[in-house]
């Protein structure tokens, strides 16, 4: 501005006190805090999705307290002495020196798979990590490798704190994963990985930021051989969350959809029940790998497994697998379910035949991908409205198990309503509810009703609610009364949870009030 | 007709207060009622030799406040009333104002350059004066002018070409100012008085020069000149010609080569022998060439492939020179020179360009340096050793630390021996340069220190002994303690060698907080600052019982601070600024003490009483609301989650009173923020507060009187509120929108000549796309179709931010996640949208090829979202 004194040039001198540079600066990082609390809330729910993987429990591992097995105390001293073996194998020179090694160590190894109960303790005690992990150094020959990963597969195998102890060999284990590597050490590698990653987050996550997972990931590339089953297996190990970013880290890998979706077409069953699990984990996690999945066309190959295997292995993951993708995208399913190629039957069919199958958990598994489509649009359910599922559905709400009843009740009712949107009361499908409730499906829903499970209470409450309103000419309040009906809400009167009291309640004042029955 | 105003303008500078104040109201009043005739009678009077100077310096006054403020909103208003003024009446005005520049009062000529710069400020971008240029120039023609008129006439030049844009001059114009101004110069033909105006008036006429300095022979002779009047008698011009030099160096640093020979000469000659004032200027030139240099370096890297501005690597040829040259300003030291930062003098700024040379040459100034620091460092004369010691910590940075690490670990006993110097210059410099030491060669993450486990315990004990010093010296030691803490910041296990002496350091740092032996408050605010990055950077699993004692303590002294004695606005101020240090120390526990889940507890204890004291702080200033308390508080709020919601009763209406802060925007700045901060910590129940704060900051908004860097974090807190409350923002959701609509068509059409308006224009942007995420998202699982309507517009403002090169990352980034959010959260309804607009794919390629993982992997989401879209 033109005014007057106007300072000549200066500038802040080199040699200066700390104290406000260091405030603003301070000030600075307090805003930029704030901003990457912003961040990563919003990438947060960005990633999160509203079922996650339903939780395959892990087997309860057999407590082992009680040590009666008498060879115990001879198989540890003969770890203690394997150990010693191969320490002095480790520190040997010359010739002859590497035999010394693989012999040790086939004899470690030999007695770490020996029993029920291997003596991993003994040999962790004797010291045996640190000469495993040396007995791994890169340009070892491959028996030398193989045996000491094999080792270590096993060592992981074991109590938590066990799998813990092979920290220290985690960097080289996953470094023999390259292509460099012969197969079956590379093979063995990946097995003692997938032990590890099997035991928890924590130890997830150290091998995720050591760089395990893309090798493991490339190892699936292959088209066949036991080698990519159990990377495979390993790999769905390791993406199992709930931390999302190993998934995501999974589809980032150049080629990985590719390979999954070829597995996926292949006729093995057991590549293709590991690949399936990890498509389980994928489809959970990530909804970039949903949709490159989908993209791929992964339901359709989904459906056809499920229609041509036998093996519960497989159809497990893979109903699983469907479950998640329907009820993230049930617009996709609809592309399959109606899409061009008469596919049509075959899905519900598929689907049908599971429920049919000796097995409750694919059963039950059937039942929530069956309720997941049921929820979707009016084209959902008119397909499985006119499906060959729907007797099957019927005799499944009569008699099956509980849980499996449940499934099988939320199907039937969402075929009758359509999907509901914020408070109003759903629309009938009176159609489908006239067919339903002429199946015989009435006596299910009033037996839920009577279940201490709110829930399944709630849904045959509501399903009553539906009958008694949306049956054509007033019928419903005869056939509830005649189903017993009236009884069953009634016991709801002084029920503790007030929203199915006040349901019940409401009902029976509603359409068994003091006007029911007086024009009979 | 103008009026006859003078006994109101002297009046108004009466010594009686009755009657100032009475002209002053008569005054008002006329502007108030005939803002034409206001202005026409005050030319009058400036134009009026007959008058006193007092009513015309007045006149000239009240006219340039009539024209222009400080206040962007004020001076928009002030140059739409110019502008409604009749034309003949401004011709008038403007009339009177040139042929006061030939008056012999020297006052009046001076005030009434002023007021025609102001004037052509407005109108000549608007060519509404295109005579002025003209009018000027035959000032300086006319043989029979004066030389006072010549003097006026070139310095309403420079006003002028500083004041407007050189796109406003034809090229003709330009040529003939600037030869007008030349000749100005001119040492045969005009007197000194004309010479110093002319070359002040080059100053600001050499942006205008860009068409004339690539001509060889216009350059030269514009050079030839500068130089000539670079050597003239009077120090005073020497000194503005210098300036001259400076601002080529900086705005032509290309075409200097020819002239560097001469250049230097004429520097060196300078720095060595002339007054202070124009080898202060010397030295800025080479300066200046550094400061060039080094960002045509950092320009240079080689990820990017553009072609960069050439180097001529002037600093690297003249070295030999160069730095001799500035090593002997080193000793020119004043004899009682005052430590504090505003000290400027020849040494200081030779010690600045030694630095900056550092950092141009790096390890070449080395083997030129350290023969200088051998020789003097032992001398017995302070000047020497204080000299040499400046000049080792000058070049610490630039060098590699190969090359420095041999020396520095050499010297560094001797450096400690000096902290007990006898000559305080001496012992405050070697501090300083331990500073720089361990700010350069002290980062174990990166797997270098000079420090050592086994030289650590004595570099801790001479430093706490010199915290003891005298407070220039303790003040530079704290700078010593701070770096030296910094570096143990993510170093992991290494950052425990510090842990067994925090104790010790917190002791003297409390200690020197508390002395009262130093001017003002600079030690205290040093030692405070120290002590927060001492607590920031510390191994937390070690220090938490530390820490955890620390806060009571500083918890004391801030309830200590409510009972000093207030009396002056002296008095608190002093309150205030202690608060604010005690605040922020408290800011930097809490946000160290909940990193971790096993001392977050130490907080949570402490929750209710840390927020007592500091609303009692808000307590103490009625008028404003305290920054540093808002700034922990915002801290508090993370550290306690959800429980925080017990203290919004009581502390909202201090961030009403924060957001309404206008006058302090870094108040309203900082209580936005914290507001986020809240946001995330309450989730819904910030909601009974949310329809009065989201008030509050569309009034903002809308305001022009609040700073504009406000802004963009507002449209981020829409977006806090939004992911917070969720379905509840649909309330807001159609004012938000239209302002935020309305904000991105103001980005659209803004000056991308204006680097620092395209900075905001990109914050603006990046916040507006937060704004949107947050608020879909919050959506997402409620209330998505509310976003339909908004759609197109957002899509399209991706499309044009798509469009511009000049983009920030930042910005890409925020646009890619909120196209991937609205394709997420709407879904289905919007597909149609996805299809029209073609951009995206292309844009998301480009996002794709992007060397920033983090935008690849948005990109990559949001690829991935609109894919399952279009898949069903």
């Amino acid at each position: 501005m033109a005014d007057d004194g106007s300072a000549s040039n200066r500038r802040d001198p080199i040699k200066s006190s700390v104290g406000n540079v260091a405030g603003q600066r301070r000030r600075q990082q307090a805003v930029t805090v704030a901003k990457e609390r912003r961040e990563s809330l919003v990438r947060a729910k960005r990633l999160c999705r509203v079922g996650t993987n339903g939780g395959d429990d892990e087997d309860a591992r057999v407590e082992n307290e009680m040590m009666i097995d008498e060879e115990q105390p001879v198989l540890e001293a003969q770890t203690v002495k394997a150990v010693e073996e191969l320490k002095s194998a480790v520190q040997s020179q010359g010739k002859g020196a590497m035999q010394k090694r693989v012999t040790a160590l086939r004899e470690l190894r030999r007695l770490l798979s020996k029993s029920e109960f291997p003596p991993i303790d003994a040999a962790l005690t004797a010291g045996a990590i640190p000469l495993l992990v040396q007995c791994l150094s890169f340009g070892s020959p491959d028996e030398q490798l193989l045996e000491s990963a094999w080792c270590l597969t096993n060592i992981a195998a074991g109590k938590p704190e066990e799998t813990k102890a092979l920290l220290p060999a985690l960097p080289l284990l996953i470094a023999h994963l390259g292509e460099k590597n012969s197969a079956p050490v590379a093979e063995q590698c990946a097995w003692a990985i997938g032990n590890v990653a099997g035991e928890g987050e924590e130890l997830r996550n150290v091998l995720l930021s050591q760089g395990a997972l893309p090798p493991l990931a490339r190892m699936i590339f292959p088209d066949k051989g036991s080698t990519v089953r159990t990377a495979a297996w390993a790999l769905s190990n390791l993406i199992k969350g709930p931390e999302s970013k190993a998934a995501a880290q999974l589809v980032r890998v150049d080629g990985i959809v590719d390979a999954i979706l070829r597995h996926l077409k292949k006729t093995d069953e057991e590549i293709a029940t590991e690949i399936a699990w990890i498509v389980v984990y994928l489809s959970a996690l990530s909804d970039i790998a949903t949709s490159m999945l989908l993209k791929g066309g992964i339901l359709q190959l989904l459906v056809e497994r499920l229609a041509t295997s036998d093996s519960l292995q497989l159809l497990i993951p893979v109903l699983r697998s469907l479950g998640n993708f329907v009820s993230v995208d049930p617009k996709a399913m609809l592309t399959i379910l109606i899409g061009g190629q008469n596919t049509e039957e075959n899905a519900i069919n598929v689907l049908g035949k599971c429920l049919r199958s000796e097995h409750r958990v694919l059963k039950k598994e059937a039942a929530w991908v069956l309720s997941n489509i049921a929820a979707g649009s009016i084209e959902h359910k008119r397909v499985i409205h006119s499906s060959e599922a729907m007797p099957l559905l019927l005799r499944l709400l009569s008699t099956s198990p509980f849980d499996i009843k449940k499934e099988v009740a939320y199907v039937l009712g969402n075929l009758c309503v359509e999907s509901a949107e914020g408070d109003a009361r759903p629309r009938i499908i009176q159609e489908h509810l006239v067919s339903i409730v002429s199946g015989g499906c009435l006596r299910g829903f009033i037996d839920l009703v009577r279940s201490p499970d709110i829930e399944a209470a709630r849904l045959g409450l509501q399903f009553i609610e539906l009958v008694l309103r949306g049956m054509p000419n007033g019928e419903g309040p005869k056939l509830v009364e005649g189903e017993d009906g009236i009884d069953a809400m009634e016991r709801f009167q002084f029920h503790e949870n007030e929203e199915l009291r006040v349901m019940a309640n409401s009902l029976v004042d509603k359409y068994f009030g003091e006007d029911y029955g007086i024009n009979e | 007709m103008a009026m006859e105003i003078t006994q109101f303008l002297l009046a108004a500078q009466s010594a009686d207060a009755r009657v100032r104040t009475e002209a002053e109201g008569s005054l008002k009043q006329f502007q108030e009622q005939n803002l034409p005739q206001f202005l026409l009678s005050l030319s009058f009077e400036l134009a009026n030799n007959e008058k006193p100077s007092e009513s015309r310096r007045l006149a000239g006054i009240l006219l340039k406040n009539s024209l222009d403020a400080k206040d962007s909103g004020r001076k928009e208003l002030l140059v739409k009333q110019w502008c409604a003024i009749d034309l003949a009446l401004k011709s008038q005005i403007k009339e009177l104002l040139l042929r006061t520049i030939g008056s012999s009062v020297p006052e009046a000529r001076h005030t009434s350059a002023q007021v025609i710069a102001k004037v052509a400020s407005i109108e000549v971008p608007q060519k509404q004066w295109p005579e002025l240029v003209g009018s000027l120039l035959s000032n300086m023609t006319q043989q029979e002018s004066p030389a006072h008129l010549k003097q006026s006439t070139l310095e309403t030049l420079g006003y002028v070409c500083e004041e407007i844009s050189h796109h406003d001059l034809v090229q003709d114009e330009v040529n003939s100012v600037l030869t007008a101004v030349v000749q100005g110069m001119n040492q045969a033909a005009n007197n000194a008085e004309v010479r110093l105006a002319a070359t002040k008036a080059l100053l600001n006429a050499l942006d205008f020069s860009q068409t004339n300095f690539e001509n060889e022979m216009e350059r030269s002779y514009i050079m030839k000149m500068v130089c000539e009047t670079a050597c003239a008698k009077e120090p005073v011009i020497r000194q503005a010609a210098f300036e001259c030099l400076v601002s080529i160096a900086s705005t032509y640093y290309e075409v200097l080569e020819q002239y560097m020979q001469t250049l230097f000469e004429l520097t060196a000659k300078a720095v060595k022998e002339d007054e202070e004032s124009v080898a202060l200027q010397a030295v800025e030139f080479w300066s200046t060439i550094c400061d060039e240099e080094i960002d045509r370096q950092e320009y240079d890297s080689p990820d990017t492939g553009d072609s960069s501005p050439p180097h001529s690597g002037f600093i690297e040829k003249a070295l030999p020179h160069l730095v001799p040259m500035l090593l002997e300003t080193l000793e020119k030291q004043e004899e009682d020179q005052d430590h504090e930062d505003d000290v400027w003098n020849i040494s200081m700024a030779g010690g600045t360009c030694l630095g900056l040379v550092a950092r141009t040459v790096g390890d070449g100034i080395v083997p030129l340096v350290m023969p200088f620091v051998e020789i003097n460092i032992r001398k017995p004369n302070w000047r020497s050793r204080e000299a040499a010691t400046y000049a080792f910590g000058s070049i610490l940075e630039g060098p590699t630390i190969d090359k420095l690490a041999p020396m520095v670990a050499a010297g560094l006993e001797f450096l400690l021996t000096a902290t007990k110097d006898e000559n305080n210059h001496v012992r405050d410099t070697t501090a300083w340069t331990l500073s720089r030491i361990f700010e350069f060669l002290h980062t174990p993450d990166s797997g270098f220190s000079v420090i050592s486990p086994q030289n650590l315990p004595r570099i801790v004990g001479v430093l706490l002994e010199s915290m003891k010093d005298v407070p220039n010296v303790a003040e530079k030691v704290c700078g010593a303690i701070y770096n030296l803490a910094q570096g143990y910041e993510d170093a992991g296990a290494s950052s425990s060698l510090l842990s067994p002496y925090l104790t010790e350091i917190i002791q003297h740092l409390l200690a020197a907080a508390e002395r009262t032996d130093g001017p003002e408050s600079k030690l205290r605010s040093a030692s405070y600052e120290t002590l927060n990055e001492v607590v920031r950077c510390s191994n937390l699993l070690e220090a938490s019982g530390i820490i955890g004692q620390l806060l009571p303590v500083i918890m004391v002294k801030l309830g200590q601070t409510m009972d000093l004695q207030v009396v002056s606005t002296e008095d608190r101020e002093k309150q205030a600024e202690l608060q604010a240090s005690l605040c922020g120390v408290l800011q930097v526990i809490i946000q160290k003490l909940s990193s971790k889940d096993e001392t977050k507890p130490i907080v949570m204890q402490n929750a209710d009483q840390i927020m007592m004291l500091f609303l009692r702080v808000f307590g103490c200033h009625s008028s404003s609301v305290h920054e540093e308390a808002m700034l922990a508080i915002g801290a508090l709020a993370y550290a306690t989650g959800a429980e925080f919601a017990k203290y919004m009763p009581e502390l909202f209406k201090y961030l009403q009173t924060g957001l309404q802060n206008f006058e302090e925007y870094q108040v309203c700045s900082i209580t936005v923020g914290v507001i986020g901060d809240i946001c995330r910590a309450l989730d819904d129940k910030i909601l009974p507060f949310c329809d009065q704060i989201m008030s509050l900051l569309i009034q903002n908004l809308q305001s022009d009187a609040l700073h504009r860097s406000v802004k963009p974090p507002i449209f981020s807190c829409f977006g806090d509120i939004a992911l917070a409350i969720g379905g509840h923002f649909e309330r807001y959701v159609a004012t938000a929108l239209q302002i935020m609509q309305g904000a991105a068509q103001v980005c659209a059409q803004m000056d991308t000549l204006d680097e620092e308006l395209m900075d905001y224009g990109n914050q603006l942007r990046r916040s507006i796309f937060e704004a949107y995420s947050g608020i879909l998202q919050g959506f997402k699982d409620a209330k998505a179709e509310l976003m339909v309507p908004y759609a197109q517009h957002l899509l399209q403002f991706v499309e044009l931010v798509s469009k511009d090169s000049l983009r920030d990352e930042s910005v890409t980034k925020a646009a890619v996640a909120a196209m991937g959010d609205l394709a997420d959260v709407v879904g289905e309804k919007i597909k149609p949208l996805f299809s029209n607009f073609t951009f995206c794919g292309e844009f998301l390629n480009e996002c794709l090829d992007s060397e920033d993982d983090d935008l690849k992997d948005t990109a990559r989401w949001t690829q991935g979202m609109i894919a399952r879209l279009m898949v069903t």
